[in-house]
């Protein structure tokens, strides 16, 4: 075998071996007394002839498998050459196929399988809590309060668990410096327990996660770059953070995967933590802890869970007879991907349509190539090629084909995994960066692969049964076509239109959805407003006076910008998730109980507000500058929140609600406003949500401080001059009031809008693309078959024409058939995609899951496709010269 | 005279077997390129056996590819280079094994040749 590469230097070299045997030869002849001339002759006689002597060593270094196979694989690309078509349509639909496959699923290996990046994943998990009732049936949910972690932290002994809360952007000021930067509070203990310690100083100690404990940070290796310039001796310093000095004690190793909810980031999106400082009221009074623990050495998962579950009773005050409530651990891993998983599994099911369709289509290609080639088999084989020949010239036509499909693939795979990649940042967090994944490409390419050599060898196998006298005359004369074997590529075309329209009326919906959502009617006038937020979780906003102070200022200074027609300020702005919170109704026909309540969403808002949103009024009145912390409070409610809450008795005004222990008299009704999902009930992700509106006025600093920990307030401004000469203007306005609040963003209300809507874009796009490749390849399947009956019926059809008929009788009778085979796949498809739908339910808004526009829609599209993919090959009929057609033997 | 031929049928090829048993022996004196084999073959048989030369080389390769013999380039006595075959070990139990064998050979021939006495 190693002689076989190296053969082409063996040879050169034997060359001149065998030159010095005739030079040692020519020597001692002239030694013995010959002329020179003379011995040279003498010499070459004895010799023999040296060509041939080197051809024969030049074969015996060949390989005899080896030979033979080149030879056939030039002869396969000669042949591929020799029909561009199919060589193009074919390498196509593999390229796509692979590549889109690869694509798709090297994302969804990323955000689903790629082990979590942490040391020792598979031994993380996060707390739940398993709650059953009568009433609202089986929960089981990730998250905790401070009493549930607090049973988890005294009450454990297998695990090693730390508890996390959200993330909000707040105020850094370093030297003349003021930046935006992002803050994630974590207990004690949290980087041991993930497994990534600090890479210089430490981490936050019991005593620091206490309420009342010292104020320090721990840094981010990025902003100890950018800010810090990675001085090592900032540890023990102090910097300004949120208006108060907080200590550096630790900074983190590069690229720290953060815990997010329910996502990671890579190094991104957390610029410094400070400690949690769990209590069981405010924050820690609700849902808005997440607990990560480590398992012990030694302890399986189940042996965690009993251990968890024993401290239930520590963790609920009252459990209801005949209800359950129960903390559990569900593996890091499952409970990160849970919100993920249906929506990639949808995508990966789409991908695998896609695939099967290029399957079908390579099938199909190649039972048609092997039927025109019939002739060709039969003439070698009567030149005495033997049935191993003919199968493994095929076979390797089959490979070639592949080949150069898979290479297009990888290409394919390659561009679409950019793209993909780009939208799958906007949409998911990606904490590591997107590859192809080479077991994916191997998969599919063995797939395709197969399908070529199964389907590229049919027509051997045929061809071993081939009557070589028959096959001769039937490919020589061209008579009527033989019906028989074209069925099983009837088949296919069949189950590729079929399977096309289960994925146009899937994406269709999407698509339908996508639109339903995007041209809901906002409720507001949405044009020509801009909104800039800042963070309040500042140690100089504590107070609701101080902020009536800043909200008063600033707005009275954006009202004075030229150009600038209404301004007001809001904790939440359309298209945004609001605040839930509980209230309850204390007169009207249902009223609720003091231990009970209703949840809803609510906002706070500065007067103004709605008349900049262009918000209308309903009944009674908004708020007004006259609403105080001195006058009686007041609450504003939309007709959503009527409509919810007040059915029995729709007149609410003088109507009286408890938020904490507030109570308020409902002074007026608005209009609803669409808000980003509600993240309770069922709510679709853009909604005209029920909300409670109260003046920022009345509230008090526990609320401010506990809301301001979790949103940003935005200022809404509306205008009539472009943004970019406005947004300076604002800036500057908030930065005379307070030099040291940066802006944290600045939205228009389409990038609020966009935002809801990512990853029903994301699913929109990728789906309506694999759609449209779907229906491209049904396309392509549908006009080989068409191309290759008319190729095969030349003689007859030319028959048929020189006989009187007309072209459009004949083109018709090519059509038919094609057209029916669509209207086939089309009933087929149809009720294979009223399965489909239905698992698709959650991702529908808006529409049914029987759409009948949807359905209709797409049958339409693809019978216009199919008589387009007919017509184009039927063509030829009409160029048909009867006469050259019946010469033609 | 292929490699596929000699490697799926290793028969009694008389002639084909007889040149690599040839080879191996005059390697055994030493190292020496294709001109001397030749010689040396032509000289020990006392000039019986006449090969082609050129036929020399086949064999050559062929003995090289099983891994029986090695070869280096090297100046000659004549100041020309050449190409130098040594047996390896692998080749001198080969030569071992074909020699014993070729003997048992000529004794059984011998024998059913001999005069018939009777």
């Amino acid at each position: 075998m190693r002689r076989f590469f190296r053969r082409g230097r063996l040879d050169s070299e034997r060359a001149s071996e065998i030159q010095a045997h005739l030079d040692h030869h020519v020597d001692d002849l002239i030694a013995q007394g010959l002329p020179r001339s003379e011995a040279i002759r003498e010499a070459r006689r004895r010799f023999g002839n040296p060509h041939a002597i080197r051809q024969e060593i030049y074969e015996m270094n060949s390989l005899p498998v080896l030979e033979p196979f080149i030879r056939d694989l030039r002869y396969a690309f000669r042949m591929l050459r020799k029909t561009p078509g199919f060589t193009f349509a074919a390498a196509a639909t593999l390229a796509l196929g692979i590549g889109a496959n690869t694509a798709v699923f090297s994302v969804v290996n990323a955000l689903l399988f790629t082990p979590l990046p942490y040391p020792q994943p598979d031994r993380l998990a996060l707390l739940q809590y398993h709650t059953r009732s009568p009433k609202s049936g089986d929960n089981r949910d990730v998250g905790s309060n401070g009493r549930m972690w607090f049973a988890v932290r005294d009450y454990t002994s297998t695990i090693d668990a730390a508890v996390l809360g959200g993330t909000a952007g707040v105020n850094l000021v370093a030297g003349d410096r003021a930046a935006y930067v992002q803050q994630q509070r974590v207990s004690a203990g949290y980087f041991h327990v993930v497994g990534i310690p600090p890479l210089i100083g430490r981490e936050f100690t019991r005593d620091e996660d206490v309420p009342g404990g010292p104020a320090v940070v721990i840094l981010n290796n990025s902003l100890w770059k950018t800010m810090f310039n990675a001085d090592r001796s900032i540890v023990g310093r102090t910097i300004q953070l949120r208006g108060e000095s907080y200590t550096v004690v630790g900074v983190l190793p590069e690229n720290f995967p953060v815990t997010q909810r329910s996502s990671f980031t890579g190094g991104q999106g957390v610029d410094l933590w400070t400690p949690l400082r769990p209590s069981t009221n405010g924050e820690g009074g609700g849902i808005n802890y997440t607990v990560v623990a480590r398992l012990h050495d030694g302890i399986n998962l189940a042996q965690a869970r009993d251990d968890v579950r024993n401290a239930s009773p520590h963790a609920f005050q009252h459990v209801d007879p005949g209800t359950l409530a129960e903390l559990d651990l569900v593996p890091m891993q499952q409970a990160m991907t849970a919100g993920i998983r249906e929506p990639l599994m949808m995508l990966w099911g789409a991908v695998a349509i896609v695939l099967l369709i290029a399957c079908v289509n390579i099938a199909g290609l190649l039972l048609a190539r092997g039927a025109t080639r019939t002739r060709e088999i039969a003439t070698r084989m009567a030149l005495g090629s033997g049935r191993r020949a003919v199968i493994r010239q095929l076979l390797v036509e089959s490979v070639a084909l592949a080949s150069i499909g898979g290479a297009l693939g990888l290409g394919v795979g390659w561009l679409v995994l950019n793209a993909l990649g780009d939208l799958a940042a906007q949409t998911f967090d990606l904490w590591q960066p997107l590859a192809l994944d080479a077991r994916a490409l191997g998969v599919t390419v063995v797939f395709a692969l197969g399908t070529s050599i199964i389907f590229g060898l049919a027509p051997a196998i045929q061809a071993s049964r081939l009557d070589v006298r028959a096959g001769l005359g039937e490919g020589g004369t061209r008579a009527v076509a033989g019906a028989s074997n074209r069925w099983p590529r009837r088949v296919l075309v069949i189950a590729e239109v079929a399977l096309g329209v289960v994925l146009l009326i899937s994406s269709g919906l999407l698509v339908r959805t996508f639109v339903h959502l995007r041209g809901l009617a906002p409720g507001f006038d949405d044009r020509n407003l801009v909104t800039v937020s800042v963070s309040l979780q500042d140690a100089r906003y504590k107070d609701p006076v101080a902020v009536q102070g800043l909200f008063d200022e600033t707005l009275r200074r954006m009202r004075g910008i030229p150009g600038v027609e209404g301004a007001g300020v809001g904790l939440g702005m359309p298209y945004t998730r609001l605040l839930n919170n509980g209230m309850r109704r204390l007169d009207g026909p249902e009223v609720d109980p003091p231990d009970s309540g209703q949840l809803t969403n609510e906002t706070y808002v500065t007067p103004g507000l709605f008349e900049a949103l262009k918000v209308p009024v309903r009944q009674g009145r908004v708020f007004a500058d006259s609403d105080g912390a001195s006058s009686a409070p007041v609450a504003v409610v939309n007709e959503a929140f009527v409509a919810r809450y007040f059915k029995k008795d729709r007149s609410v005004l003088g109507r009286h609600l408890a938020s904490g222990k507030e109570v308020r008299e409902i002074v007026g009704v608005v209009g609803n406003v669409e808000q980003g999902s509600a993240g309770w009930g069922d709510f679709e992700p853009i909604s005209p949500l029920p909300c409670l509106y109260i003046p920022v006025s009345q509230t008090s600093s526990a609320f401010l401080t506990l809301v301001h920990t979790w949103f940003q307030p935005s200022w809404a401004i509306r205008t009539s001059m472009p943004f970019e000469t406005v947004v300076p203007k604002v800036r500057e306005a908030l930065q005379s009031v307070d030099p040291h609040l940066p802006i944290a963003e600045v939205n228009t209300i389409d990038d609020l809008r966009g935002e809801k809507l990512v990853s029903q874009r994301f699913m929109m796009i990728l789906v309506a693309g694999l759609g449209l490749l779907a229906l491209v390849l049904s396309a392509v399947g549908l006009q080989g078959l068409i191309a290759s009956s008319v190729n095969e019926r030349t003689r007859e059809l030319g028959v048929r024409l020189a006989l009187g008929a007309t072209g459009s009788q004949v083109m018709g009778d090519v059509v038919a058939p094609g057209l029916m085979l669509a209207a086939i796949g089309v009933v087929i498809g149809s009720a294979g995609a009223l399965v489909s739908t239905r698992l698709m339910q959650s991702f529908i808004w808006g529409v049914t899951p029987t759409d009948p526009l949807t359905f209709i829609g797409v049958v339409a599209v693809l019978l216009a496709v199919a008589l387009l993919a007919s017509v184009i090959p039927a063509l030829r009929v009409l160029r048909l010269d009867p006469a050259k057609t019946l010469r033609a033997e | 005279m292929t490699l596929r031929k000699s490697r799926n049928a290793p028969g009694p090829d008389l002639l084909q077997g007889t040149l690599d048993m040839l080879v191996l022996q005059t390697l055994r004196l030493g190292a020496a390129h294709g001109y001397t084999i030749a010689r040396l073959i032509g000289q020990r048989s006392d000039e019986f056996l006449q090969v082609e030369q050129g036929s020399l080389y086949p064999a050559l390769n062929r003995l090289e590819d099983r891994g029986w013999i090695d070869s280096h380039w090297a100046i000659s006595e004549n100041n020309r280079r050449a190409r130098y075959y040594t047996l390896t070990p692998k080749g001198r139990r080969q030569l071992q094994q074909e020699t014993e064998h070729w003997h048992q050979l000529v004794k059984a021939i011998g024998a059913v040749l001999s005069p018939i006495e009777d």
